[in-house]
């Protein structure tokens, strides 16, 4: 009779230790401790980054990895999440290694802005490119925008459609055309919105380029934008999405339609004023410098430090009509062995590089050149 | 006994029999079919998927996608315009091997490995290590350069590797993956050094040129490039390998095993040596 006394005073204790085992197995995903809800302490809330976690599998990693991007005072993410990953079939969906993404970014105080795009082969013909989405594909893609708005709901507030499409190569090798890429953006919008009302969809991420009139490989991103407002794209964003790099440019060069730098999204924003967008605003969801030895579009480790706060400053400062600006990018899962390495903030082992700290230090109210 | 000869002769006055006594709509469509026949090889050649050994020497033009933006290995001839570089030598240098031209392609250097996959370009020479986790999509070839961090001391140095870094100075440039290397060896090797960062490569050369440093940890091109390299030079194992390779199709091993024949019968009769002396060498001060 005593055993049967000690068995019931416990039973409670065991049954929900078998009820949380339970819970944590059927998650489908690694356990791990996501400790108390953080906040991003910094005297510029536009600040962000482009992380790269699409192909990062370590939980650890993941939660390191926004840690890092709290720490340095950064309060908004730009994450690609890959459709081929989050719907293998038709119709079933597997938000797993999303969800461990945005509850790990949410937990540290963080925005996501959630990339989409990468077809899986059941929505492509065979042999085409996972970059590859021909019109007879934009109800399946718009379908699992609504989905993705629909499982994030509240926790991700801002979703891009596409990236870059003015280049063949994002376009899935074919002609660049914006009256194209304006339906696939009209037919997500509406499958998102009717999830989602909420939901900030953003449009463009276009590459800045000056390829040249007829190139098969690039259009220009001026004449691109131009042309996804001649197609009706206007009431189908509510934020453009803009990439701004540097280049060997300071980041107070002027802007000009024959030269790529920092502040050619000012020129995205006059067209946008022209077509009537005055009140939208502009996300930089890409963009910053490199700093590789001998690469030909690189600038020396203290000119990328001083050209990124600036830019930081900048949007801050002076132009309103820009609510975050995310650099590229963060982290590589591994190294890439390239002049690409010389964009990242931290190393694949979280180490963090020069720009790093100065940016520490700038979002914290210091002296960025840590001469104090 | 029939003679074979005989037996062909008549087959062939039967079929010239047959061609003459038939209507002409006959030979028309027959004709006709032989043309769309051959245009359609033609097609296949000239715009079917390219990447294969066969098909890139019935085209005549090996297509090579490289982004010229990377010297000294690929960027454009402030004369000519052009690409120059050693990938782009090495490009010519391998299609000359298979009597055809090289056509170079520039793009950006992140399309380089799709176009390869997607066959928009037969191959992909620019710089590029090896990327295991593209293995699915493209080959790589065996390395022709060795690019890489390494260790570099002034010629004479007694320093023969990192263990006797201890003490030291070693001169890196400020954020570079030669400074990563660096504070790696001193955290995960537990070496007591000093890390002298300066703000270019060329700077941290110059110090251990000079004897402010005693090392200095540095990419290997640079170091090649550098315009005193005659007085430096790299000792031990890369502290970070990073050997530069010829992409090519995954569904292409016909063009692989050319690539790399290729690169062998240039190694060995030493163009592949002269290439990389043209273009690996120090600047001029």
């Amino acid at each position: 009779m005593t055993s049967g006394i000690r068995w019931r005073n416990i039973a409670p204790a065991v049954a929900v230790a078998l009820l949380i085992l339970l819970l944590v197995g059927r998650a489908g995903r690694p356990w791990v401790e996501f400790g108390p809800q953080q906040r991003v302490i910094s005297t510029n809330p536009k600040m962000g980054v482009h992380t790269r976690l699409t192909d990062e599998v370590e939980p650890w990693k993941i939660q390191r990895t926004f840690e890092m991007v709290r720490e340095m005072g950064a309060t908004w993410v730009v994450e690609y999440f890959l459709w081929a990953a989050h719907e293998p079939q038709r119709g079933v969906y597997d938000w797993s290694h999303a969800d461990l993404v945005v509850d790990h970014a949410v937990n540290q105080g963080l925005t996501v802005i959630a990339r989409l795009g990468y077809v899986p082969e059941w929505a492509r013909p065979k042999d085409a490119t996972h970059l590859y989405l021909d019109e007879e594909g934009y109800a399946a893609f718009a379908r699992f925008a609504a989905a993705f708005a629909r499982h994030f709901e509240g926790r991700v507030h801002y979703i891009i459609v596409w990236n870059e499409p003015n280049l063949s190569q994002e376009w899935g090798y074919r002609e660049p055309d914006p009256a194209e890429y304006t339906q696939l953006l009209k037919a997500a919008y509406a499958a998102i919105k009717a999830e989602a009302p909420q939901m900030q969809v953003l449009g463009g991420a276009l590459a800045p380029t000056l390829a040249p009139a007829g190139s098969e490989w690039a259009m220009d991103d001026l004449i691109y934008l131009q042309g996804m407002y001649d197609a009706g794209a206007k009431d189908a964003f509510d934020i453009l999405a803009a990439h701004a790099y540097g280049w060997t440019f300071s980041a107070d060069a002027e802007p000009g339609r024959d030269s790529v730098n920092w502040r050619r999204v000012e020129l995205l924003r006059e067209i946008m004023v022209q077509n009537g967008d005055v009140d939208k605003h502009v996300m930089i969801t890409e963009g910053g410098w490199n700093d590789h030895p001998r690469w030909t579009k690189a600038v020396r480790p203290s000119q990328r430090v001083a050209n990124s706060v600036r830019a930081y400053d900048m949007a801050l400062r002076e132009w309103p009509w820009v609510d975050a600006v995310c650099l590229w990018a963060f982290r590589y899962p591994r190294p890439a062995r390239t002049y690409q390495d010389y964009y990242s903030f931290v190393d694949g082992d979280f180490r963090p590089k020069p720009i790093y700290e100065a940016l520490q230090r700038y979002a914290a109210g210091l002296d960025w050149r840590g001469e104090q | 006994m029939k003679q074979p000869g005989s037996e062909a002769a008549a087959a062939a006055r039967r079929l010239r029999a047959w061609w003459l006594s038939g209507p002409s709509r006959r030979r028309i469509l027959l004709a006709g079919g032989l043309v769309l026949a051959a245009a359609g090889v033609i097609l296949f050649i000239v715009l079917g998927r390219g990447g294969t050994l066969k098909e890139i020497q019935a085209r005549g033009t090996w297509r090579v996608g490289m982004d010229p933006s990377f010297p000294p290995f690929e960027n454009f001839d402030v004369v000519t315009g052009g690409p120059v570089g050693l990938d782009v030598e090495l490009a010519h240098a391998i299609s000359e091997q298979w009597g055809i031209k090289t056509e170079i392609v520039t793009l950006g250097f992140d399309e380089l490995l799709d176009a390869v996959a997607s066959h928009q370009v037969d191959a992909a020479i620019s710089a590029i290590p090896i990327q295991p986790e593209r293995t699915e999509d493209v080959r790589f070839s065996d390395p022709y350069v060795q690019a890489g961090v390494v260790l570099a001391v002034r010629k004479g140095s007694e320093l023969a590797g990192t263990a006797g870094l201890s003490g030291r100075r070693v001169a890196v440039e400020w954020g570079s993956q030669g400074e990563a290397a660096a504070r790696a060896l001193r955290e995960d090797g537990a070496l007591a050094f000093e890390l002298l960062p300066h703000e270019t490569v060329t700077l941290a050369l110059d110090a251990l040129a000079a004897g402010e440093a005693d090392a200095a940890i540095v990419d290997a091109i640079s170091l090649a490039t550098y315009a005193h390299a005659a007085e430096l030079a790299a000792i031990g194992e890369p502290l970070v390998s990073d050997p530069y390779v010829v992409i090519v199709p995954a569904d292409a091993p016909d063009l692989l095993k050319a690539v790399n024949d290729a690169l062998r019968t240039l190694e060995s009769d030493g163009t592949l040596d002269e290439i990389r002396a043209r273009w690996l060498r120090p600047a001029q001060s």
